[in-house]
């Protein structure tokens, strides 16, 4: 507040100095290609999604039995050694033993494809629901481990205060009690996977002429519905990126938004645009029965509302001039619904495609663009780093899983963001991004690969459209690390360093107008909120 | 530099126009940096509020550290708060990993916040310290709803859509970018300004318009790479030559040929229509408008030709405003008829030469078919749509319909038809109309 106008740079008469144009660092990246989908003819859905658990099964076992047979090895209750058991199927009845396998968790509110056949709805998609637990019948969650050779029921009080999902792999230790259920006493996940160096995959750029360090920006829901109201946050947004705000001349103490020029790339994650764009069926049925039109079929003109991608697509063209973007689809995007969605169709952006990178040729993999849309989830190196990140549903879907409403009587309380973070290092630690897919998340049918199990732990690691900002830095442990026990993926160099996952839970900017940026160098991270202060005009 | 004018420009927007000036639409109007924009701003807000006090009303943005707010609000816990009671512990996490350690760093949270005038002191308040104020706009009025800077940008977007802002970036102090990479094969299709903001430049001043976008005069393009001649046609010669409709510079010339099929046959229509429509002095704001939208739709490379109407559109400031309906209406109606694929033979295209005063109607169904009137009769071969149903390989019943050609020959149109261009002097669109009332009975006949 110290600010008086003699020193402001703005609040003065123009002057006549000259004002040097500032320039914005450049930006490494080096996007991967893992979830991009054959396309055209070589998509197809009649597949089994069964083989997608066999294929995470495959891969996560050797990891997660190394884990457990570190730990388990010659563990002994009165005198009963821990047996190592290959399959489900082959645990006996009270025998101490622990087995791997891939955890299903059965709930009451889940919704499940065999009720809807039954009952004959086929049509719609069910409604999203905020949990799929029963609070007042928790007996009906049951869970599950299960392989290729069949299922085993998991109790025991240890599951309670574990977080589970379906698709984590698992490795559990206990007995099979008289019921047939397996009581467990203690559970193992395959941990953080193998981290790359920094660099590994990019030639390390010289250092850096310029002062500072870089920053990457995250933002994630701009819920962009084409009405004035939503976009005020968004002009200030592109007013700072290209550097309209900030002083350039004043040096960044730290006291406010870090100069805009540092900021070397922008990430959108997810839910660009807000409303959907087609007119709700039912609604349209109505209008257009009063309206006593034409009757109009297949492409309806007049019932797509084209504004939210026009204003999207100028703040895009706005910005690209002077920042390159890499754009996820999200869950409310011009994009496939089912993860991996792929990116949206540069047609959609008149204006900013113009930045794109052109159509690939047959074969080759096209040099990423200025302006990248890419598919959710996304894995790339950025500045060196590797980035996983998702728009969100993959969180929000494994948190239906987890009963967090016992701890503070809310399901939906503010606590939530806390149990955000949580689910996410859960995820990386079972290696799966996306543990829900095939089961809860619809998903593409993968035949070969998994491409949710993680192969690399990421430096950072995000999820979008989340009810609030949250960070945290996890790290992996360093003791098993050491003793080789990550065989699965083990490389000349992973027992260097311990992995450290810069974990980032981003707002939906529509909500919160927050932008996160994230520094090149340390991995530390700074918001910076627009908004409007509300006065004594509007609150009253 | 331009700077001398900036409050005479200030002045006729601000007091005069009673519009809003924000420092971008401002520095790009002057074609200045936007930190001069800002100490523009600054300087005529104070000097004419010294003058008379309340005359303009400014909003700011303040860029710093707020305080914390209340913990209610606080979207940043950190790990330690709630590490507790949330997660009383989560053992697997703990087994299989001794060093949980939720670095629970302190994220600095800096705030960019627009403030009214009147709030500006209780907004400094909630500051912990303060990087920067500037004047964000000025207006007139105290603006009850923010979101109303919103238009200014939108209508800023429209205005200068023209510049190449990898050109002009500079000028206004946008962070430059060297690695840019754009493609060149395709221009950014120009979405034409529409309501054109052209109060700004009905107040054309000989000073400046070096500096300035030229559209002070109204049919000059800001962009210098272009030719700027045709648009300062004056519309007779447009009419004599109709090239000239068709004068893409040979960067527009790719983007034709990427028009979809379907408008292409739009687009060999056009230059007829366009001449007739330019030929018309009454041109009023909304037929502008619609039109405009249709050809984003249609055609990339006509924009140039609504210069001239927008011009003329920019007699009433506030026309622009209901404009934007008229034009979302417009607009409807004008999908509705894109996706009529059958077309009228139109008998009207003589008689709407004959009175050129006429609005043009928003669209005007091209004749496809070949008719020939011959003492009383029509005859000819029209396109209709058959339904055809026919069993399938699979043994299923397919409804197809086809279109077919078929010869006909008829008595002179209806009354309704002919007259049509006479009576409808007042409302243009009554052509539209009827031809889509025709359409629907046809196909309510089966």
């Amino acid at each position: 507040m110290a600010t008086g106008s003699a020193e402001n740079p703005f609040l003065r008469p123009p002057s006549d100095e000259e004002l040097a144009p500032v320039y914005r660092a450049p930006s490494s990246y080096n996007p991967l290609h893992t979830f991009q989908l054959p396309s055209g003819q070589d998509r197809h859905y009649q597949q089994q999604y069964g083989d997608m658990y066999f294929l995470r099964l495959a891969k996560l076992k050797p990891a997660v039995e190394e884990i457990a047979v570190e730990t388990w090895e010659g563990f002994s209750i009165a005198g009963e050694h821990a047996r190592r058991v290959e399959r489900v199927l082959d645990v006996r009845q009270g025998e101490l033993c622990w087995v791997a396998g891939t955890i299903y968790m059965d709930m009451p509110l889940k919704p499940n494809i065999l009720d809807d056949l039954t009952k004959e709805n086929f049509t719609l998609a069910p409604p999203p629901r905020p949990t799929y637990l029963d609070p007042t019948q928790p007996e009906l969650t049951q869970i599950m481990l299960e392989d290729e050779s069949g299922r085993l029921r998991l109790t025991g009080t240890m599951l309670r205060s574990t977080q589970l999902a379906t698709g984590a792999i698992v490795a559990v230790l206990g007995t099979e009690n008289s019921n047939g259920d397996f009581e467990v006493i203690d559970v193992k996940v395959p941990d953080l996977a193998r981290q790359p160096r920094r660099w590994e995959r990019d030639e390390a750029p010289s250092p850096r002429k310029g002062t500072g360090n870089g920053k990457i920006a995250f933002v994630s829901g701009l819920g962009i519905t084409g009405t004035s109201s939503d976009t005020l946050s968004l002009e200030l947004l592109a007013d700072y990126l290209l550097g309209y705000t900030g002083s350039p001349s004043s040096n960044n103490d730290g006291n406010g938004p870090s100069d805009a020029s540092a900021i070397t790339r922008l990430v959108i994650a997810g839910n660009s645009l807000g409303a959907s764009m087609t007119v709700d069926p039912n609604e349209n049925a109505a209008a257009s029965k009063k309206k006593n039109g034409p009757k109009k079929y297949g492409y309806d003109a007049s019932a797509y509302n084209a504004s939210p991608i026009t204003q999207f697509d100028n703040f895009l063209a706005e910005i690209l001039p002077s920042i390159p973007v890499t754009l996820m689809a999200g869950a409310s995007d011009p994009a496939n619904f089912s993860l991996p969605q792929q990116g949206i169709h540069r047609a959609m952006f008149p204006r900013a495609r113009a930045y794109c990178s052109g159509p690939p040729a047959a074969g080759e993999t096209p040099e990423p663009g200025w302006f990248d849309s890419v598919t959710n989830p996304w894995e790339g190196d950025v500045e060196g780093w590797r980035l996983w990140g998702c728009s969100g549903q993959n969180v929000d879907d494994v948190l239906r899983y987890l009963d967090f409403a016992n701890s503070h009587g809310l399901v939906e309380a503010d606590g939530d963001g806390e149990a955000r973070i949580k689910i996410m290092e859960a995820m990386l630690r079972w290696r799966c991004g996306v543990p829900t897919a095939p089961d809860t998340i619809w998903s593409y049918p993968f035949q070969t690969h998994d491409p949710f199990v993680m192969q690399a732990c990421p430096h950072i690691f995000f999820a979008g459209n989340q009810p609030q900002f949250q960070t945290a830095v996890i790290e992996g442990d360093a003791p098993l690390k050491l003793n080789g026990a990550d065989t699965e993926m083990t490389g000349t160099d992973d027992s260097t360093s311990t992995p450290r996952v810069r974990l980032l839970s981003i707002p939906t900017f529509k909500d919160t107008g927050e932008l996160v940026l994230v520094d090149i160098e340390t991995l530390e991270v700074e918001v910076i909120k627009f908004g409007t202060y509300a006065g004594q005009e509007e609150q009253q | 530099m331009a700077v001398a004018d900036y409050k005479r420009y200030l002045a006729e927007n601000v007091l005069n126009e009673r519009r809003t000036v924000t420092f971008r639409s401002l520095s790009r109007a002057l074609r200045v940096h936007s930190t001069l924009a800002k100490q523009m701003l600054y300087d005529f807000h104070r000097t004419e509020n010294s003058k008379r006090p309340q005359s303009v009303n400014a909003t700011y943005i303040v860029s710093g550290v707020q305080k914390e707010p209340e913990p209610a609000t606080n979207g940043h816990t950190n790990g330690e708060d709630r590490n507790g009671d949330v997660f009383p512990s989560s053992p697997y996490l703990s087994s299989s990993m001794p060093n949980q350690d939720f670095a629970s760093d302190t994220v600095t949270t800096a705030s960019v916040v627009l403030v009214r005038e009147e709030d500006l002191e209780d907004a400094k308040s909630t500051f912990e310290s303060i990087l920067s104020i500037y004047i964000y706009s000025l207006q007139q009025t105290l603006l009850q709803d923010l979101n109303v800077l919103t238009d200014v940008s939108r209508e800023l977007v429209s205005n200068h859509s023209q510049e190449d802002p990898l050109e002009y970036g500079k000028q206004w102090g946008m962070i430059q970018n060297r690695n840019v990479k754009r493609r060149t094969i395709t221009r950014p299709p120009v979405p034409a300004p529409a309501r054109t903001t052209t109060a700004t430049t009905a107040t054309s001043k000989p000073t400046i318009p070096s500096k300035r976008p030229s559209e002070a005069s109204s049919q000059t393009k800001p962009e210098p790479k272009k030719e700027e001649g045709t648009g300062s046609e004056q519309p007779s010669t447009r009419e004599s030559t109709p090239s000239t409709t068709s004068k893409p510079t040979e960067k527009s010339a790719p983007m034709k040929r990427e028009k979809s099929n379907l408008f292409s046959s739009f687009a060999k229509a056009k230059p007829k229509q366009k001449k007739e429509e330019s030929a018309t002095p009454a041109e009023s704001a909304e037929p502008s408008g619609a039109e405009d939208v249709f050809l984003d739709d249609a055609s990339d490379e006509e924009p140039e030709e609504l210069f001239p109407d927008s011009g003329k559109a920019a007699s009433s400031a506030d026309a622009s405003r209901e404009s934007r309906k008229e034009r979302e209406e417009k607009l409807k109606k004008m999908m509705e008829d894109d996706a009529e694929d059958e077309e009228m033979p139109d008998a009207a295209e003589p008689p709407e030469e004959s009175n050129p005063i006429d609005q043009p109607p928003p669209k005007q169904p091209e004749p496809q078919e070949e008719v020939t009137v011959q003492g009383g009769r029509r005859r000819g071969r029209r396109r209709v749509m058959k339904k055809k149903t026919r069993k399938d390989d699979e043994g299923y019943l397919v409804t197809v319909e086809e279109a077919t050609w078929e010869s006909f020959s008829e008595d002179e149109p209806a009354p309704p038809l002919k007259k049509k261009p006479v009576a409808s002097a007042p409302k243009g669109k009554s052509a539209g109309k009827s031809g889509q009332g025709n359409i629907m009975s046809f196909f309510s006949k089966k």
